[in-house]
């Protein structure tokens, strides 16, 4: 082996290059192995028409805690961080756009039901206090809650007491709201379906559950960790645009010392008396390292990657269990121009008139087909980022929900552009004059996120957010703690915890364990 | 008001028995007042047509708690519990899987499906049976309050944590998934054949207003599997004289220990002096005082109906107000001229002593979950049905049977509320869908009792029917049943208390939210 590395870090998206970032800066000698030709999220963009550039898995910065941002070097100010306004078409005509100042929201709910706007503070309110505490949560690895030893005890006590000073209120509905269904945690609040609907498709987001399943208001709060009061339902991304926080990431690694490789397809992990010795790639080369950390999903890491002959069959077992279940196409639109000027398109448009109408949407994938009315969400980045498409011209990113992974009795090829002129369809019926601009269009089922980015089963999640797959439960019980059974095998994606959303996260949770156990 | 109770039970369901019994043996003087002519609530066995007796509502046994059993020597006042011995789901394909006493023939009847699945379900069973262990001091236990820090309740959650701890991580962690998981997800792991899993995560359905694919069922699953530990191999089990029977054998425990017992007396409220019971007035007018009053409805009657709301805190009405009943299921009672002839198994065999479970597959329940979701009873409904008389030729007239058929889903909030003829078009989607499984059903009918989530609203007085007066799903269980900080059978209104399935541990014929009222009254007093 010509190359020896402290550190090989599999795939240059966030987690990957925080973990290899963290890991350089405590001196180690770093490589970063990324089959595309550009890391840092850059390698999840596409051509897909002449001129036409778009992210279809990464639409925001995701939470970028106080915590990652230090350890990498990275100035959260200097991102200039904005969180774009979420709207929702009213089938009876115009938007109802939820911002982050709370008294502007407020008017704007108004119209749809003076009730609901009356409630919107101490809702905004509450939602930040128990996202908080999760937030606390992510912060550490998952607190081992079947410990015995006294140190893992200690760190229960003090999550415990943190819980407790939240207040009485909030802890007692943290405790319950988490386990319930979000359709029954927002009719605790509201009654308008469109204001349901918009803040309730959050709980569902790339999950093949639909809102009436317990455990979809944990998610729905997982995705405002870090949020600030107010912000509901959207994420931050940096004014400039995404492409300031991968070209960040990048430079701060590289500043860091850390060697990136592009075209560098990992085939597989090599292990030598029983402990991970490198890598192989494609191109038959050999890389040694003496810690191989894996930012590739649980599945593809342990039983692709890895030979599972290393793997205890208890182990095979759980991790073939691990419920992955892609249930979203990303639809690339290539558009000459944005009707009414594209007013209302600066931010996140989705489409869903009622809960009723996405768990609607989610029976179909219960029986393993795709939505004929799916539930949308929609982006234009070139609003912000012109230069992802030429003069005038737009690219559009759709996520559309429910197209199940696995179809039964059929194939996505032959369904894959039915599907697109059903999405097309629901596009046309909230935003009239929409299909007309359509100059080309790309769909990417969940069969292409796997073929095209690796995501086991097209899932962006690296594994469903459900209650029984987080915590000390991801990826799997009894590997929580980023070490895998495999001396010197690490992961370090959002398969693990924290999970997506969390950016960096898992990267630096993993960093810390692999330095720990270096040390 | 000349009278001298103790205490007084509002309604003579077999928790309000149990609490009842519990409180006479300590020497308390107490009535039960029931507003029905006859006591059991949902436990009551019926003549519903000349000469064929049903357990009208409830008609299976096996969460009844041993400790209740034996502090109140039931056996002794009459209860006698008959085993149902097998299951059987009948297939699609003419087929039918069974489930029977004998766990050699289960499995030869299994491998013929699946012979993965009954090499899976031996160690299945296994794992079930400690789960099931590891719940069980938490059905006796008095729920601690997370939120205080008085000492009770930090030893409380000390003693919780080390029972978790003392599972050890494999078990542990099989517990969690239980609590999270979907029925469905849960037996996926598991199993591979579809009428298999179908039959089995029904259980986790039962009573809730989720599908076998929503998370929160797996733990359903469980609270049905908790009875099977105390008994023998199958521990679910008719009672003798049907359901009723059991609620006479406590009440005649309760008798002779002392407490008084009045039928057709419906309370219509508890009064309250200065934040504090002193007892209840009656429809008739009548009032009863006692320093005690316990409540055995359901936590919406308790709070909503029977007090002031101006005597409780706001955050407990919320807390009631949003506590979810959801009554889904409905039950069809049908007199036979003669048995019914099941294709799959034709004639007069064993099957008949047992279940017939009607959930070929997992999309079968799901899709009828589906009609309920958007506010119908489901077409094709998922089914449980015994037929009493087989074992107990009492319920029936000589040569005739009596059947109970319990179905799911029926929304209490069907679409435009239940009415005559939608109670019929349930009837006869029921009838049908058996029908197609045993044709010669329609011909034997000679009287059918069709009662809909509204009916058994009406007739029980369990809020929107639910049957264990309260969903069981994970965030109304333990310490948020019926609501956080008010899940140690006490009220804020001093001197009155709760004691039905709306508390810990809930639904079932179990008696243990009886039991631990009575306990608590006792140690609180």
């Amino acid at each position: 082996m010509a190359t020896s590395y402290d550190a090989i870090v599999i795939g240059g998206g966030t987690n990957g290059l925080v973990t290899a970032t963290v890991l350089a800066k405590a001196g180690k000698r770093v490589v970063v192995l990324e089959a595309n030709d550009a890391v840092g999220g850059g390698q999840r963009a596409l051509e897909f028409a002449p001129g036409f550039r778009a992210d279809p898995v990464a639409p925001d910065a995701g939470w970028i805690s106080p915590a990652v941002a230090a350890a990498r070097g990275l100035r959260i100010d200097d991102l200039d961080l904005v969180w774009p306004e979420v709207s929702a078409p009213a089938p009876e005509g115009g938007m109802l756009t939820l911002s982050r100042d709370v008294a502007k929201t407020q008017e704007a709910i108004r119209r749809f039901s003076a009730k609901d706007a009356e409630r919107w503070p101490a809702f905004t309110a509450r939602v930040h206090r128990i996202a908080e505490f999760l937030g606390l949560l992510y912060g550490a690895p998952a607190p081992d809650v079947d410990t015995t030893s006294l140190g893992e005890l200690f760190k229960l006590a003090g999550l415990g007491l943190k819980l407790r000073g939240l207040g009485k209120t909030e802890m007692i509905e943290l405790l319950r709201n988490v386990p319930m269904a979000v359709d029954e945690f927002l009719d605790e609040w509201f009654e308008s379906d469109l204001l349901k609907a918009l803040i309730g498709t959050g709980g569902v987001n790339n999950l093949q559950q639909g809102p009436r399943s317990g455990g979809t208001t944990f998610v729905l709060l997982h995705h405002h960790v870090g949020n600030p009061e107010g912000a509901i339902r959207t994420r931050p991304v940096p004014r400039a645009g995404m492409g300031l926080l991968t070209s960040r990431l990048l430079e701060l690694a590289r500043g860091a010392g850390v060697e990136i490789r592009t075209g560098a397809s990992v085939q597989s992990i090599l292990v030598r008396t029983d402990t991970a010795t490198g890598v192989v790639l494609t191109s038959g080369e050999e890389v040694g390292g003496r810690a191989v950390i894996s930012s590739a999903d649980p599945f593809r890491t342990l039983l692709v990657l890895l030979d599972p002959v290393h793997l205890d069959p208890e182990l095979i077992h759980a991790v073939r269990q691990i419920k992955f279940r892609g249930v979203a196409a990303k639809v690339l639109l290539a558009l000459d121009g944005l009707p009414d000027g594209g007013s209302s398109l600066g931010g996140i448009v989705s489409v869903a008139p009622s809960l009723t109408y996405v768990e609607k949407a989610s029976d179909h994938a219960k029986y393993g087909r795709w939505s004929p009315e799916p539930w949308i969400e929609i982006r234009v980045p070139t609003v912000i980022s012109p230069a992802d498409a030429p003069a005038g011209k737009h690219a559009m990113v759709v996520h559309a929900q429910y197209a199940p992974y696995h179809l039964r009795d059929r194939d996505w090829s032959a369904e894959r552009e039915r599907f697109g002129d059903a999405v097309v369809a629901t596009l046309e019926r909230a935003i009239p004059g929409l299909a007309a601009r359509i100059q080309s269009r790309t769909v990417l089922t969940p069969k292409d996120l796997e073929s095209r980015y690796g995501y086991t089963e097209g899932a962006i999640s690296q594994g469903e957010l459900t209650l029984d797959q987080i915590l000390f439960m991801r990826p799997v019980a009894g590997w929580a703690r980023y070490q895998m059974p495999v001396p010197g095998l690490f992961l370090c994606g959002a398969g693990t915890h924290p999970g997506g959303g969390i950016t960096g996260g898992s990267g630096l949770l993993a960093a810390r364990e692999v330095l720990g156990r270096k040390a | 008001m000349a009278n001298g109770y103790d205490a007084i039970i509002i309604g003579g369901g077999h928790n309000g028995l149990v609490a009842a019994a519990y409180l006479a043996r300590a020497g308390k003087r107490v009535v039960v007042l029931e507003r029905r002519p006859l006591i059991g609530g949902a436990a009551v066995s019926e003549q519903v047509f000349p000469g064929f007796t049903f357990s009208v509502f409830s008609y299976v046994v096996s969460l009844l708690r041993p400790e209740i059993i034996r502090d109140l020597e039931l056996p002794k006042h009459g209860l006698h519990v008959l085993p149902l011995p097998s299951t059987i789901t009948p297939l699609t394909n003419g087929d039918y899987l069974g489930s029977w006493d004998d766990p050699d023939k289960t499995r030869r009847d299994l491998s013929r499906h699946s012979p993965r699945d009954a090499e899976a379900t031996v160690e299945f069973g296994q794992l079930m049976h400690h789960m099931a262990m590891a719940v069980r001091p938490i059905l006796g236990m008095i729920p601690p309050d997370p939120t205080s820090l008085s000492p009770g309740d930090l030893l409380g959650l000390l003693k919780l944590s080390k029972h978790f701890r003392s599972l050890g991580s494999k078990h542990f962690h099989a517990l969690y998934k239980l609590m999270t998981m979907s029925s469905a997800d849960y037996l996926d792991e598991w199993f591979e054949f579809d009428a298999l899993k179908a039959t089995k995560s029904a259980s986790g359905i039962i009573g809730t207003f989720l599908g076998p694919r929503s998370p929160g069922t797996a733990y359903v699953l469980l609270h049905h599997y908790m009875g099977e530990i105390d008994g023998a191999f199958r521990a679910w089990g008719f009672a003798k004289g049907g359901t009723g029977a059991i609620s006479n054998a406590i009440g005649r425990a309760a008798t002779a220990l002392g407490a008084t017992i009045r039928t057709g007396a419906a309370v219509t409220q508890v009064i309250v002096k200065h934040g504090r019971a002193v007892g209840v007035a009656l429809e008739n007018g009548d009032e009863i005082s006692a320093p005690i009053v316990v409540s055995g409805l359901d936590p919406r009657r308790t709070f909503i109906d029977l007090v002031d709301s101006k005597d409780l805190p706001d955050d407990l009405l919320q807390a009631i107000r949003r506590f979810k009943f959801r009554g889904s299921s409905g039950k069809v009672n049908l007199a036979l001229s003669e048995l019914p002839n099941f294709t799959c198994m034709p004639g007069r065999g064993p099957h008949l002593r047992g279940a017939i479970s009607m959930s070929p597959s997992l999309d079968y329940l799901e899709q009828a979950y589906d009609d309920a979701k958007y506010g119908s009873f489901s077409r094709k409904p998922y089914m449980d049905i015994v037929v009493p008389s087989m074992i107990d030729p009492g319920m029936a007239p000589p040569g005739k049977h009596v059947m109970s058929v319990f179905v799911q889903y029926a929304p209490y909030n069907i679409t435009g509320g239940w009415d005559e003829q939608k109670r019929e078009a349930f009837g006869d989607a029921v009838v049908n869908t058996i029908a197609e499984h045993a044709p010669n059903l329609k011909q034997a009918i000679i009287g059918r009792q069709v009662l809909t989530p509204a009916d058994i609203e009406r007739i029980t007085g369990l809020s929107e029917g639910n049957i264990f007066a309260g969903e069981l799903a994970l965030h109304q269980l333990f310490f948020f049943r019926p609501a956080a900080g008010w899940a140690k059978y006490t009220t804020p209104i001093r001197g009155y208390y709760q004691c039905g399935a709306g508390t810990h541990p809930g639904g079932g014929i179990m008696g243990a939210s009886g039991r631990l009222a009575a306990l608590s009254i006792l140690h609180g007093a």
